[in-house]
């Protein structure tokens, strides 16, 4: 089987962001658990390539698929991450107080540098609900939470981080 | 929130920080926030967050990522059927870690060559066999015993025309002339082992002479007689190896040869006569040998 050197050069590329995204997506959380996360994500991918799942038109579409998988496999390990210690920065507790989903999207798109589009393809979500869930995120992390966010879904406090929906 | 135009709302804020308005757009978004200063503020703290996010986890991106990260998705692309997609961290886990690539590489390289070597050696050790088989099968059937009694037998006749050839012609032809008839028969019972010279002179042959030559198996005796016109025929008789029947008459470069067998030899009479004056005087000789043999000389 000939694999495409170009995507998995690609691959290899976008692994110093996946791994930036993958400790911010957890919060703060162990480096070896980030690391993980992201070898679980990458070999997802190369072997997809190689059973032929995956057909990536280029670069960019193969570091796309990358994020995806990162994503999806940081949402199953989301409820398991530790809150953030008191070394880290207030941002950080600020991204371990938001839902998963804001906080991926907040992190894709302010630290990963996605578009609006790819950020919708990777969450798997409408572009609507990924313009919400910034919104909402931004607004979380400023301290200013709208009246309707109360109505809409119950969250943990963000004054008390340790307190999380197990179930 | 505080109050937009209606032409500029949130997202259109968040699109100018995120960098996705097109140049126009964003203009008009940037003339907004001057006359807004709430709304500057708000987009202000958004890329603040941007900054403290940036700041907080940039200096991940900066290191040098390990190396089974670095070649995670070429390792799964092109050996392993992928991993336990559980979220586990499962890169100490038994099997998860194939062997390097190269080492790999270089076993299928090793099999391959020696899968390669054994089949060329078979194949050469086949053509050999068959190379032998063919040649030790041809060698065998070119040797049947048959051909060898013919080439005894057809040695006599050629052994006597070659004879005939050599001495019929020659400013000596014979070794001991008719005058030394005794002698000559002496040296032909010592040599040969056969000394009864056939008398043809009624067929208007008179003896000219004999001589001993070389043979097909050993010494050989060899007559030779005239006719009156000057033309000669030769009678050549050996001990006879093999019992083959003889041939029939034989024709060739202006002379008859005929063979026939008598008392353990072979007789060959040779000469340019005509094969019915051969074949008379070969009946002549023939019957005055087979007579002498029936009554021995004394």
């Amino acid at each position: 089987m000939r694999l495409n050197s170009e995507i998995l050069a690609a691959l290899s590329e976008a692994t110093p962001g996946l791994r930036r995204y993958a400790r911010a997506i957890g919060a703060g959380a162990a480096a070896a658990v980030a690391d993980g996360l992201v070898q679980s994500a990458l070999q997802s991918v190369g072997a997809r390539l190689y059973a032929r799942e995956l057909r990536p038109a280029g670069p960019e579409e193969a570091r796309l698929e990358s994020y995806i998988a990162l994503t999806a496999l940081a949402a199953r390990k989301s409820l398991d991450a530790p809150p953030p210690g008191p070394r880290h920065p207030p941002i950080v507790h600020g991204l371990a107080a938001l839902p998963f989903e804001e906080r991926a999207v907040l992190l894709l798109i302010s630290l990963e540098g996605f578009g609006y589009d790819a950020v919708a393809r990777i969450v798997g979500a409408p572009r609507d609900n990924v313009m919400e869930w910034l919104r909402r995120a931004r607004r979380s992390l400023s301290g200013d939470v709208p009246a309707t966010q109360s109505a809409d879904t119950p969250r943990p406090h963000p004054q008390a981080p340790h307190l999380r929906i197990v179930k | 929130m505080t109050s937009l135009p209606t032409y500029i709302d949130e997202t259109d804020l968040h699109a100018l920080v995120d960098g996705e308005l097109d140049p126009d757009h964003r203009r008009r978004v940037e003339d907004h926030l001057l006359i807004n200063p709430a709304d500057a503020m708000l987009v202000e703290t958004w890329r603040r967050q941007n900054a403290a996010l940036r700041a907080a986890f940039e200096p991940i991106a900066l290191e040098t990522p390990p190396l089974s990260l670095r070649t995670a998705a070429t390792r799964a692309a092109t050996q392993t059927p992928g991993p336990i997609e559980t979220g586990a961290t499962h890169w100490g886990r038994p099997g998860a870690t194939p062997r390097p690539r190269r080492i790999e590489d270089l076993r299928v390289r090793q099999r391959r060559q020696a899968m390669l070597i054994s089949a060329l050696l078979l194949v050469s050790g086949l053509a050999l066999a068959g190379l032998a088989a063919f040649v030790f099968a041809s060698g065998r059937s070119a040797a049947p015993p048959g051909p060898v009694v013919g080439a005894f037998t057809q040695g006599y006749v050629s052994r006597a025309g070659l004879t005939y050839a050599t001495y019929t012609v020659d400013a000596h032809p014979v070794e001991f002339d008719a005058a030394r008839r005794d002698e000559l028969a002496d040296r032909l019972k010592t040599r040969v082992g056969f000394s009864r010279i056939p008398d043809l002179s009624t067929l208007n042959l008179h003896l000219l002479g004999g001589r001993i030559v070389p043979g097909a198996s050993g010494p050989a005796g060899f007559l030779i007689y005239e006719r009156a016109d000057g033309g000669r025929i030769g009678l050549y008789f050996e001990r006879a190896v093999f019992a083959v029947a003889p041939p029939a008459p034989k024709g060739g470069f202006g002379v008859t040869a005929i063979e026939w067998r008598a008392a353990d030899f072979a007789f060959v009479l040779v000469g340019p006569l005509p094969p019915d004056a051969m074949q008379e005087a070969a009946e002549r000789a023939a019957a005055q040998v087979a007579a002498q043999v029936a009554a021995p000389t004394p």
